[in-house]
């Protein structure tokens, strides 16, 4: 796989290069035509300025990327732009830019919109974000992906923009929404014990291979209902890393016999009060 | 290009006499039971090389306060020593004593309209220590430099052909966060930009207002004495939302109406304005540099910066210090990497020790120091010094040319002894 990350470092946006030069400066390359991954890291300033300064270019510079499969828009560290204050946009013009793509993730959900979201090939999708607007949620429950196996999204807490209620999240977990989707993450929510309360007997589980619940406030209360459930023992995983379960119930997932990731415990905090884990 | 000249013989040895015999004696000036002090004379042991003497500084800094001088702690029969001054924290007694040093004679606390926190002489004496409060950094800093001040002095009456492996002068300034990045940058070293500003930022919202005039979002505010993590906040406003963020080590609590800061093991996040003023004011009384934010390099999501060791020169050990959070030199948690083992190219690692060899050439009188450097994201990274540790040669469990830090440095200096320029 041959990738290219790119970013707009803070020494080269003083002196005045910005993203579409990149963008630009990479299409005009021989190797852009065997180029399979383009991840667009720090565009400069992404808590003020959104991915619409360089997405015509993006999208003008597609016939360069003939072989383009997997397009990340936003990796970027906390030492670059706090996650929460990343500045997205509706990003749906470059599904159509690139009918060839496979993969795409996003990470920021502020000022995100994804309308409408369709696309013939996309494989996997992935939102990573402080808190997912119900709105983004809405499109992709709503959303023509006939291909997608693999939907991972971090529905964050409100303060960072998740809006959302247990509600928002239901229709995900219906049968069918994505006929070939064998990997779900619901992750890195506040809601984690409604979310897996309502998964452990969710219909979708008939056609997952993977349920990812990791990086949220999950504590015994949820992981009791799937637990106890016949449909979470026909995974091939569940993944429930970072969450805030007791050594008894660490325990006895242990001894389920269920492929399971238990792993980074949390403590609450003196107020009792839990963190998801991307709450920066 | 180090600023020392190479000698072949020390003025203070003849040719025929064979070196062990008249081997230069180091004074070590530390605190006697740490593992600073017993890491050296370990390393000095195991390549064959006396003991340092050494001059604990609760003694020392005793002596002073009852009226005596350095002579009066020190064996007269000594020749002419190369004296170490090493570290003088993690001792409540020498803290006490520093503050007492830094007690000022007259009643008002005044530092350019700032009010920072005080105590007198008597207090000082009588002050019982709460772990992990930072007690009145300016007064503790203005006993340290008096401190480093009276053992030059001191030293020289004694011995005026006396050679300091650091010099007092230097180790003031590589303290003074403030003057040594303006010293490094003058000496074109490159160093994060700082924030200026027309008016002296004194202080939440003249920070508010410099960084707003200046379109620096994020700026670190760091005790200009501070050590290691302590007193460093990383800071940012969100032009757009207003939002901020202070992340820190400092907490904070109110102990009969007065607010005390302290360092915690773990970073704080402070949102609320109310939070940052407090600390922000309180750092700026005591006194802060207050430097651009500079995104670091990252390695598998961490960022990271690289504590280089340089002694008479060259550049030795090297640790990468890794964090998921804009603070890597946070003792407890981070994880520590060498460059090898994080594969670091060779480009990054030589720019990393040319950088650090620069830092360390704009101190001529000074042979040793732990250079912090940052690396900027990107293919194409630029190096920036963060900080310069005269004391920064504590570093474990790594090795240059099979060496430890302490041993690589007396192997060195056996090899070549200081001379400074």
């Amino acid at each position: 796989m041959q990738e290219v990350k790119l970013v707009v470092s803070y020494d080269d946006y003083e002196d005045g290069i910005r993203m579409e030069k990149l963008i630009k400066d990479l299409a005009a390359k021989p190797e852009a035509g065997s180029l399979e991954s383009l991840v667009i890291g720090d565009w400069g300033q992404a808590y003020e300025s959104s991915p619409q300064e360089f997405m015509s270019t993006l999208i003008e510079s597609a016939p360069s990327f003939p072989s383009l499969k997997k397009l990340f828009i936003g990796d970027m560290g906390f030492e670059e732009c706090e996650v929460s204050w990343i500045i997205q946009t509706n990003l749906t013009p470059l599904l159509g830019a690139f009918p060839e793509l496979t993969s795409f993730s996003i990470k920021g959900s502020s000022g995100l919109s994804l309308e409408p979201l369709q696309h013939a090939k996309l494989e996997e999708l992935i939102i990573i974000c402080g808190g997912l607007p119900k709105e983004v949620l809405s499109s992709i429950t709503h959303a023509k992906l006939p291909e997608l196996r693999k939907l991972e999204l971090y529905l964050g807490v409100d303060n960072y923009g998740f809006d959302g209620s247990l509600e928002d999240v239901l229709p995900l977990l219906e049968k069918g929404l994505f006929p070939k989707l064998v990997y779900l993450g619901l992750k890195d929510s506040e809601i984690q014990d409604e979310i897996a309360k309502a998964a452990a007997e969710a219909p979708i589980l008939d056609q997952l291979e993977v349920l990812d619940l990791s990086q949220g406030t999950l504590s015994d209360e949820g992981a009791e209902a799937l637990l106890s459930s016949d449909k979470i023992k026909q995974l091939k995983h569940l993944d429930l890393s970072y969450h805030y379960m007791t050594d008894e119930m660490i325990r006895r997932w242990k001894q389920s016999g269920i492929s399971v990731d238990v792993s980074d415990q949390q403590q609450s905090d003196e107020d009792d009060w839990r963190y998801p884990s991307l709450t920066e | 290009m180090s600023g020392f000249t190479k000698i072949v013989e020390s003025l203070h040895q003849s040719d025929d006499v064979p070196d062990l015999d008249r081997e230069q004696p180091l004074l070590l000036i530390g605190n006697p039971h740490n593992r600073r002090t017993q890491g050296l004379q370990e390393a000095r042991h195991r390549l064959g090389l006396k003991p340092a003497v050494v001059m604990p500084y609760a003694q020392l800094l005793q002596n002073w306060r009852h009226g005596r001088t350095m002579a009066d702690a020190v064996d007269s029969t000594l020749s002419v020593p190369l004296i170490r001054i090493d570290a003088p924290g993690e001792d409540w007694e020498v803290e006490r004593e520093l503050l007492f040093l830094g007690a000022r004679k007259d009643t008002l606390p005044l530092l350019d309209g700032m009010i920072a926190e005080a105590f007198t002489a008597e207090q000082v004496l009588a002050l019982e220590q709460e772990w992990g409060r930072i007690y009145a950094p300016a007064q503790w800093f203005r006993g340290w430099k008096a401190c480093l001040d009276r053992i030059g002095r001191e030293t020289r009456e004694i011995w005026p052909e006396v050679r300091f492996m650091n010099d007092p002068a230097d180790i003031q300034l590589m303290f003074d966060k403030r003057a040594c990045q303006q010293h490094l940058s003058s000496h074109g070293v490159h160093v994060p930009p700082a924030l200026q500003s027309s008016q002296p930022i004194r202080c939440y919202t003249d920070l508010r207002t410099a960084m707003q005039y200046a379109g620096m979002n994020r700026v670190f505010v760091k005790l200009a004495c501070g050590s290691g993590a302590s007193g460093v906040v990383a800071y940012q406003i969100n032009p757009r939302t207003g939002d901020e963020i202070a992340v820190t080590t400092l907490g904070m609590e109110q102990i009969r109406g007065k607010t005390i800061f302290f360092n915690e093991g773990r970073l704080r996040k402070y949102t609320r304005s109310e939070e940052i003023a407090a600390l922000t004011n309180w750092l700026c009384a005591e006194g802060a540099q207050i430097e651009r934010w500079m995104p670091k390099a990252t390695l598998d999501q961490r960022a990271y910066d690289i504590r280089q060791l340089v002694a008479g020169g060259q550049a030795g050990h090297a640790i990468m210090r890794l964090s998921h959070t804009p603070i890597t030199n946070l003792h407890l948690r981070n994880e520590r990497m060498l460059p090898a083992e994080a594969g670091l190219d060779e480009q990054r690692m030589s720019l990393v020790r040319t950088t650090a060899q620069a830092a360390m050439s704009a101190f001529p009188n000074s042979w040793s120091a732990g250079i912090d450097v940052m690396l900027t994201s990107g293919s194409n990274p630029r190096a920036y010094v963060l900080d310069v540790n005269p004391f920064g040669d504590l570093l474990y469990r790594v090795e240059h040319h099979g060496l430890g830090t302490y041993e690589w440095e007396m192997e060195l200096l056996r090899k070549e002894p200081i001379q400074h320029a």
